[in-house]
């Protein structure tokens, strides 16, 4: 990672596609460091926050937002090309977020039903992470990212190290936090065991199945999940909407989703509402 | 009030456990003992006896666990629960470090660690406190914020009334009785708790309790009421040998298989009360001038926990779930001289696929043998003078001097025999002679005998259907057990290939219970080679290897010439991992065990065969005796170790 300078502070810029701005947000909610972290970078461009824009290129691009349009497509190349190191930030930019529920759908259906006029709206058939159009140097994950996670991430860069980000389950912060497990205890559809931890286990600390916001960890053996969740007895649609969430085309779940597909048409067959919107209405077992 | 210092048992009602709790706090304890939260039984800090799980129990399973109410008025009706108690004495978080980058220092801070009392620990947790003892205190290095929180946390142990289908502390030996290592202990009983003190702080305790003496009924229930829940528990896993049992097992396919559920979620290991690998990570300020290094409970299910720069030394699920159980109950005892397991059952309870360690292990490493050790084959025929007649249904020519008589018509109880055993056998007129039975077949044996006397010379000289009296078998056998997991060597020389030829078939109709098996054979001559066409065929088979050697050759002989240990030169395993069979000329066996201790074979790992001049077999003539054994029943086959400096002493 970037040396830490006296002279030049890291230059950095945020940037955003299809996305909430949740993630960006963070940025500024890091209220007892933002003075820190204004002395030590140069915040260079950062439309959410300031209208003063500065050109490229910059030490670090913090990207919010999935690939949604072919404009988007072209900028992310244009962006890559002005950053030292592009950060992917939340879920649509790590795993294409809940737009990317539409890759299993007709794309002009899926048009026609939410947009009334939806010849004015030119997407791509596809919401995709940004990872799979330019090469990225490091990802935060989550829905919206973790305050602690970017201000690691950001301290990283200044010293010079690696970001102190594990690679590991939710289930190691429940055990940690002494939380007793909601799925072994009550039964609850959780996705902890598959997902990556950072969030500090934010769900199941309230009594809630993990949704699975921060994403596959690696390795995540979610197909050996979803086996054993039907196993339980869960209906495959249960357990289809439980991985249909806000990563759920970042691989494996993508995988899980495609197996689970037929279950995923008779869930729509039953006009159940689209998955992802109620996942949790499905974790009271 | 008590006056007399602890010998005994008390009694304390139900009503007043209260006063045990309010006793621990007047001492300045922070007393943590089983609560109800979040839908379990857990442990945490309690500030009276009414926050203990009164009238709850708990029911688990592999992945499913559930608390429910009982209507009872029963204290400590459940199980290991959720929490262990390693969250009291290795915090899953822990300040390690604090660096300074301006000043370049590194700190420990300084630690206050309050006076604890655990209440509630049940046997296995006790086993699992003194395993975690061993790792942390027992070694060069020690982890003296361990220490502290141990020396700090006064136990009040619990005995278990009952047992979840999860629970296997009477497979790890660990429970359900607690016998030592806490200050009090309380057994739970309809009206109160039997209590006793182990120690001078729980005495101390004790004495501030209104507690009075427990009647003999009290005590007769609390006995009871253990060996009822180890009774409900039933018969205890196989667990013999296995250490080695495991580590024969590396390539196992079922690894493969148990990767296909295992989620590398980690719970097992944050949830198992003995797993003590910890990560270190940076909190750093933003510039790096203040650094923080914190300590985490870790998982060795972690993809990155075996990581190097150049890659991941266990990078595919299979090998870290090989890698957790092989240590647990396997490299552990290497490290630590004990398994890592304690059989408290978390780890089959909070794993979300409910993978059950017990099936895992047992599926993996199954058991050698019968975990009772059969009785001793014991002859009908037990007085020196009681031979029972059998018939010779075969006689073949093994060499010029040598005859194998096959026997029918046998006292049934030679066919319960093992290899390795012996027979008297006699002629009437003719004293009456030892001989090994060198094969068991279903209705008969084989003796493999040398004419080197009169009886000797008349029994290979019987015609088939001749008569012959018999008694046995006698002696001790093989223990091919020992052998389970290992590479078993049979080691060879001229008639003493007959005693082991009876191993040798029942390695082979056991082969996949050995890493590999391998018979190594010298004679005289060529023509001396007893099982000649038998020997020839096994060299024919790959699942053995045949090496042959012999001291002179004739024009005939293309194979190896010299003493049957030039032959280890072929040895190619692991001689740590060897179990070595001998018989043979006296002398060969000294010069074979020396070659076989210097290429590593643990001595405790080789067994001999030994000959000497018997009359009755049974240990009453006195003329096998060698030291402080009967041959004929402390042998023929020793261990090398049992034999100490009598074996290749001359004169003894």
């Amino acid at each position: 990672m970037a040396a830490s300078a006296t002279h030049t502070r890291p230059r950095v810029a945020v940037a955003k596609f299809a996305s909430c701005d949740g993630c960006q947000l963070t940025l500024l909610d890091l209220e007892d460091a933002l003075l820190d972290i204004a002395e030590r970078f140069e915040v260079a461009d950062f439309p959410e926050a300031t209208s003063r824009r500065s050109p490229g290129p910059y030490d670090v691009v913090f990207v919010e937002g999935a690939i949604s349009t072919a404009e988007q497509a072209d900028q992310i190349q244009e962006l890559r090309r002005q950053a030292r190191f592009l950060v992917t930030i939340g879920a649509c930019a790590t795993a294409g977020g809940i737009q990317a529920l539409r890759n299993w759908a007709d794309h002009d259906a899926v048009r026609a039903a939410v947009y009334q006029h939806p010849e004015y709206v030119e997407s791509l058939a596809k919401a995709t992470p940004v990872g799979e159009h330019v090469h990225v140097d490091a990802e935060l994950r989550g829905c919206p990212i973790d305050p602690g996670q970017l201000l690691e991430l950001l301290t990283a860069v200044l010293i010079g190290r690696r970001p102190q980000i594990r690679d590991e389950a939710v289930c190691r912060e429940c055990k940690r936090k002494g939380l007793v497990c909601v799925e072994v205890a009550q039964g609850m559809a959780c996705l902890g065991p598959v997902t990556q931890s950072g969030c500090g286990a934010l769900c199941p600390t309230y009594g809630r199945g993990c949704y699975g916001c921060f994403g596959p960890r690696n390795p995540s053996n979610a197909r050996g999940w979803s086996r054993a969740l039907l196993a339980q007895g869960r209906a495959p649609e249960e357990v289809w909407r439980l991985f249909a969430g806000f990563t759920a085309y970042a691989e494996p779940f993508r995988g899980v989703l495609t197996e689970l597909g037929a279950a995923r048409e008779r869930a729509d067959r039953e006009a159940v509402p689209p998955a992802g919107e109620q996942p949790l209405s499905t974790a009271r077992g | 009030m008590l006056s007399s210092p602890i010998a005994s048992q008390w009694f304390l009602g139900r009503a007043d456990l209260d006063t045990l709790v309010q006793a621990l706090r007047a001492d300045g304890r922070r007393v943590i003992g089983p609560t109800v939260a979040d839908g379990a039984i857990v442990y945490d800090e309690i500030g009276s006896a009414a926050e203990l799980p009164s009238g709850w129990t708990d029911t688990q399973a592999p992945g499913r666990y559930r608390a429910a109410e009982t209507g009872g008025d029963r204290v400590f009706d459940h199980t290991a629960g959720p929490t262990s108690w390693k969250r009291f004495t290795f915090p899953p978080v822990l300040e390690l470090t604090v660096s300074h980058g301006e000043d370049f220092g590194f700190e420990q801070p300084a630690r206050e660690i309050p006076p604890m009392a655990f209440l509630g620990v049940r046997a296995c947790e006790l086993a699992a406190l003194g395993l975690q003892d061993r790792v942390f205190l027992g070694g060069q290095f020690t982890d003296e914020d361990y220490r502290g929180r141990r020396n700090a946390a006064l136990v009040v142990a619990v005995q278990c009334s009952r047992a979840n289908a999860t629970c296997f502390c009477t497979s790890m030996g660990t429970g359900p009785e607690v016998r030592a290592g806490y200050d009090l202990l309380l057994t739970e009983l309809a009206e109160g708790f039997v209590v006793e003190a182990g120690s001078p702080a729980g005495t101390a305790i004790l004495q501030r309790l209104p507690a009075r003496r427990a009647t003999h009924a009290e005590m007769g229930a609390a006995v009871d009421s253990v060996e009822a829940c180890r009774a409900s528990m039933g018969e205890p896993l196989p667990m013999a040998g296995i250490h080695e049992r495991l580590l024969a097992q590396l390539d196992n396919p079922r690894w493969a298989e148990v990767a296909e559920r295992c989620l590398d979620c980690g719970n097992c290991t944050l949830s198992c009360p003995t797993c003590f690998c910890t990560a270190t990570v940076e909190r750093s300020d933003l510039d790096g001038r203040t650094s923080t290094s914190e300590r985490l409970w870790d998982s060795c299910f972690d993809a990155g926990f075996a990581r190097v720069a150049g890659g991941d030394f266990r990078s595919r699920s299979r090998d870290r779930y090989r890698q957790w159980l092989t240590h647990k109950f396997g490299t552990w005892m290497d490290q630590f001289s004990s398994l890592g397991c304690v059989g408290c059952g978390r780890c089959v309870t909070w794993c979300p696929v409910g993978i059950d360690v017990r099936e895992e292990l047992m599926a993996i490493a199954p058991p050698l043998a019968p975990t009772v050790e059969p009785e001793p084959v014991r002859p009908a025929a037990a007085s020196p003078g009681a031979y029972s007649v059998a018939r010779v249904s075969a006689v073949r020519l093994e060499t010029s001097d040598t005859a194998t008589l096959s026997l029918t018509d046998l006292d049934p109880a030679f066919l319960a025999g093992r290899p390795g055993q012996f027979a008297m056998v006699a002629l009437p007129a003719f004293p009456a002679v030892p001989i090994s039975i060198s094969r068991y077949r279903p209705n008969g044996i084989d003796l493999t005998i040398r004419a080197a006397g009169p009886t000797t010379t008349a029994l290979v000289n019987l015609k088939r259907g001749a008569k012959v009296g018999v008694r046995g078998p006698l002696g001790t056998w093989w223990p091919i057990e020992q052998a389970y997991g290992r590479h078993a060597v049979v080691v060879a020389g001229g008639v003493g290939l007959p005693p082991l030829r009876g191993l040798v078939d029942q390695l082979l109709a056991e082969r996949e219970r050995f890493s590999s098996v391998a018979l190594f054979y010298g004679a005289r001559t060529p023509a001396d080679q007893v099982f000649a066409d038998e020997l020839k065929a096994l060299a024919a088979r790959d699942d053995i290897q045949v090496a042959l050697t012999v001291d002179r050759a004739g024009p005939d002989w293309k194979g190896r010439v010299g003493v049957v240990t030039q032959l280890f030169d072929q040895v190619n395993c692991d001689c740590g991992r060897m179990t070595a069979f001998v018989c043979g000329p006296e002398r060969m066996m000294q010069a074979t065990v020396q070659t076989l201790i210097g290429r590593g074979v643990a001595p405790e790992r080789i067994f001999v065969s030994l000959e000497r001049h018997m009359e009755c077999g049974i240990g009453l003539c006195g003329h096998c005796q060698m030291g402080r054994f009967f041959v004929c029943k402390d042998g023929p086959v020793f261990r090398l170790t049992q034999l100490g400096d009598t074996f290749n002493r001359e004169g003894i």
